[in-house]
This record gives C-alpha cells, sequence and structure tokens, in this order.
C-alpha cells in the first residue's frame, strides 16, 4: 500500500487499526496510519476486535492484516 | 512501519534489481504490463522501472477505474445532477472528469448539488439527513469498491432509505483483459496482477491468461520492493519454461478472495450485457447493474437519462495509453493542453491515472540509464 491513496476513486486500499466497534449497526471506528478516522463497514472481515488492522476501500474493510 | 518498510528497503531493491538482470536474455525485449493503476502510481513514485534493465519495458494497463469511463457516462451523471432536488454524491476527482460539455465540478457552478463523498456509506449519511431529496451515488470501480457500494445498498434497503439512488458503473478486471489479449497489436510478454482486487475476486479468474494465452501472471503488492520481486517472477517464469499464475501478495490476498464479498455482490448485482470503456470500446459482460431486487434504488431506472455515446476528443489518445499501445509523453496533448490542470483525457485526471503519474513525476521522455 502506498501511503499516497488514491483520492479519485479511494481504489486504494488504506490500512486502518480497529478502535472501537458497533456491533449494532456492523461498523468500527477505525484510524489510519496518518490519524485520520472513519466508521468502516466490517460485515465482509468478521468476526474483527479492537486492534486487529484492516484493509479498507471505499469505507469498507475487505480483508485482515 | 510493520510491512511497509521491509518492501521500501533500498537494498533489497538494488538485490533484486541485479537477479533480475541476470534473469533477463540478453537480446530479448520484455513487455510486462500492471494492470492495475495503483502500481502504476508506485512505479513512477518510487523510481522502479529505473532499476530495471532496459530491454525489461513496462506497459501500463487499464486498471484505473476513473481512466475508463466513458464521456457518455459523464454526461447520464451531470444530466442527473441537474434534476430538481437531486444531490449528486461522488469521489473526489470524478467532479473534475471532463463529459462532452464540461464536468460536475461546472454543473455545481451551474447550481447542481453535487457533493463529494469519501465511501457510500457518506452518501447514505446525506440521503438519511435529507429525507425529501434523492440522493444519488456515482458509484465507479473496479470489484475493490464494488463491494462497498453492494453493502451500502443493502443497508440502505434493511433502514428503509428509499431516497438513496446508486447510479452503477462497475467494472470488472476480467473482461478487458481477455479484450486486451484478444488485440492484435499488443505484445505482451506476462502481467504483474492487481493487488487489491484479487482481495475480493482471488487469483483464481487470473488462470485464464496462462491457460488460455500462454502468459505468466504474478498478482503484486503495491511497495517498490514487491514490484520488483513480480518482475523477477515473472521472469524466472519465462527463464524456466514455466507458465501460471502466482501470488506475491500473500500477506494480503487470500487466492480464493473474500467469499462474503463475492455473495453480497451477487445479491445486488447483475452483469449489463455489455459496457463501454473509454478507449477499448464495447466489451462484453465488463459492467455490473443492479439486480431486479434493488430496482428501486437504480438512479438509472429512476431518471431519464441522455444515454448517448460520446467519441473521445480527437486530441486525447487516452485510448491508446490505456491498452499500453503508447507511452503517455507520445500522446500529442501531454503536458501541453492536456495537464492535471486542465485535464482532457481521465488519464490525467486520475492520480492513478498512467498520464497523471508520469506528468506527476516528471517523466516527460524515456530517458534511461543502463543498470
Amino acid at each position: 500500500m502506498t501511503s499516497c491513496h488514491c483520492i479519485t476513486c479511494s481504489d486504494e486500499g488504506t490500512p486502518m487499526t480497529v478502535l472501537r466497534i458497533d456491533a449494532e449497526r456492523a461498523l468500527a471506528l477505525c484510524e489510519s496510519e496518518d490519524g485520520a478516522r472513519a466508521s468502516v463497514e466490517i460485515a465482509l472481515v468478521e468476526p474483527v476486535t479492537d486492534g486487529d488492522r484492516l484493509l479498507v476501500h471505499a469505507g469498507t474493510a475487505l480483508v485482515h492484516l | 512501519m510493520r510491512f511497509v518498510d521491509e518492501f521500501r528497503d533500498p537494498e533489497l531493491g538494488r538485490v533484486l534489481a541485479g537477479e533480475i538482470l541476470g534473469a533477463v536474455e540478453p537480446g530479448r525485449h520484455y513487455k510486462v504490463m500492471e494492470v492495475c493503476g495503483g502500481h502504476t502510481h508506485s512505479i513512477y513514485k518510487y523510481g522502479v522501472d529505473d532499476l530495471l534493465p532496459t530491454n525489461v519495458e513496462l506497459v501500463h494497463g487499464p486498471g484505473c477505474p476513473v481512466c475508463v469511463i466513458p464521456m457518455g457516462r459523464v454526461d447520464d451523471a451531470i444530466a442527473m445532477a441537474h434534476e430538481p432536488g437531486v444531490i449528486f454524491t461522488c469521489f473526489g476527482d470524478m467532479m473534475r472528469v471532463p463529459g462532452s460539455h464540461g464536468t460536475l465540478t461546472d454543473a455545481s457552478a451551474e447550481g447542481a448539488d453535487v457533493r463529494m463523498v469519501y465511501s457510500p456509506l457518506d452518501a447514505l449519511r446525506i440521503a438519511k439527513e435529507n429525507p425529501d431529496r434523492d440522493v444519488v451515488f456515482f458509484a465507479i470501480g473496479f470489484e475493490t469498491t464494488a463491494p462497498s457500494t453492494a453493502l451500502t445498498l443493502k443497508r440502505a434497503k434493511a433502514e428503509g432509505v428509499p431516497n438513496f439512488l446508486c447510479f452503477c458503473n462497475h467494472v470488472t478486471i476480467v473482461p478487458p483483459l481477455r479484450a486486451l489479449l484478444e488485440s492484435p497489436d499488443l505484445r505482451l510478454d506476462g502481467f504483474i496482477g492487481p493487488g487489491h482486487v484479487s482481495t475480493v475476486v482471488g487469483a483464481r479468474p487470473l488462470e485464464f491468461i496462462p491457460a488460455d494465452h500462454g502468459k505468466p501472471v504474478v498478482v503484486s503488492g503495491f511497495e517498490p520492493v514487491d514490484i520488483l520481486q513480480s518482475v523477477l517472477m515473472i521472469l524466472r517464469q519465462l527463464q524456466e519454461g514455466r507458465c501460471e499464475v502466482e501470488n506475491q501478495y500473500k500477506r494480503v490476498v487470500p487466492y480464493e478472495g473474500n467469499l462474503a464479498a463475492l455473495k453480497v455482490m451477487g445479491e445486488v448485482f447483475e452483469l449489463r450485457p455489455h459496457f463501454e470503456w473509454r478507449g477499448l470500446g464495447f466489451i462484453s459482460h465488463s459492467g455490473l447493474k443492479l439486480s431486479e431486487a434493488y430496482a428501486d434504488l437504480d438512479a438509472e431506472r429512476r431518471y431519464t437519462i441522455p444515454n448517448v455515446r460520446i467519441a473521445d476528443p480527437k486530441a486525447c489518445q487516452c485510448g491508446e495509453v490505456l491498452k499500453g499501445v503508447i507511452k503517455p509523453f507520445e500522446c500529442k496533448v501531454f503536458g501541453t493542453a492536456c495537464t492535471p490542470e486542465r485535464p482532457i483525457g481521465t488519464c490525467m485526471v486520475s492520480s492513478e491515472g498512467a498520464c497523471a503519474a508520469y506528468y506527476n513525476y516528471g517523466r516527460f521522455a524515456r530517458e534511461r540509464e543502463v543498470v
């Protein structure tokens, strides 16, 4: 993963770390390496626990790192 | 940083460059296509091609999702953005991609409500906040972003958000590769396979390349050492007379892909009979549309769109660049009439586009020293 991901289409993975899980909404608050935080869909990589590292594309985690 | 620093190690890069030099046959010219725009970006950001022997040429493929959007679809998007009451949402620089009469940014200046989002979830949130207006999400991308759109559509249905609509332009990676391989004007020796698309679809769908076309494929990561190692793996296959799909990016890509992602895509999308690609023309079964179960959230069914095919600008040679037939600097308008600030073609708009990568990293001509 390059640190400079494509802002055009978000079509480059951003590695993020899980901070908190909202199980009811199937979302997780995640933080990228540069400190940006976002709500991320985790339905495709469950089970997820705090501290997991995920590869996120367009707000959806695709794989555990 | 773990899994990053090791793959940017200059010493390891030099060792691999030496091994690559040992693996090439003198007098033979090798053409290797990197399919994914993310690879193109990394190659020029880190100067990976400067470490390769002059007879190993990297050719850029059609793997930037913005670059392959035809002008007609941008016009359709602009028409939707101008519909009364619509909030039109899209990823960042899609706003700058030219249609036949301007961009989404121009539409915004003319009064359309166009908003940039980072994910379809952002668009869904806007829809919930504006229940009396239709919120259209301009969905683009390969199998990396398609699961995200699919999950958001499922969420919109489950949460009862009928004003969230999707203008679906998702595409799949295998049909254009097939079209490229069948193209008579392209001779390639091997492929650097897409990294993150393969996290979703797995490496198996690429097996037709060695099986039917006799070309090696190596699924690769995005760091400079990843790319060098992948080039070496391709050259080794050629040297040893092997031809198969190998996975250099095992730390991220499972060979079978993400079955949950494929399942949700199967529920929400179906294949279009054909879809137009910039520069490549119509390719059968290469685009996705919403399935019948999601017809009520399909913006194309809600609004009448022009749906007119627009020829690419005559001066622009994005098509040849996307097929790897010419290098960006060989295009007549590269760096003069067409720049990232005022792009004519899509390859100059997106940071993953080959032209933008060449322009931003100062590659105005092919000047390489012999390693």
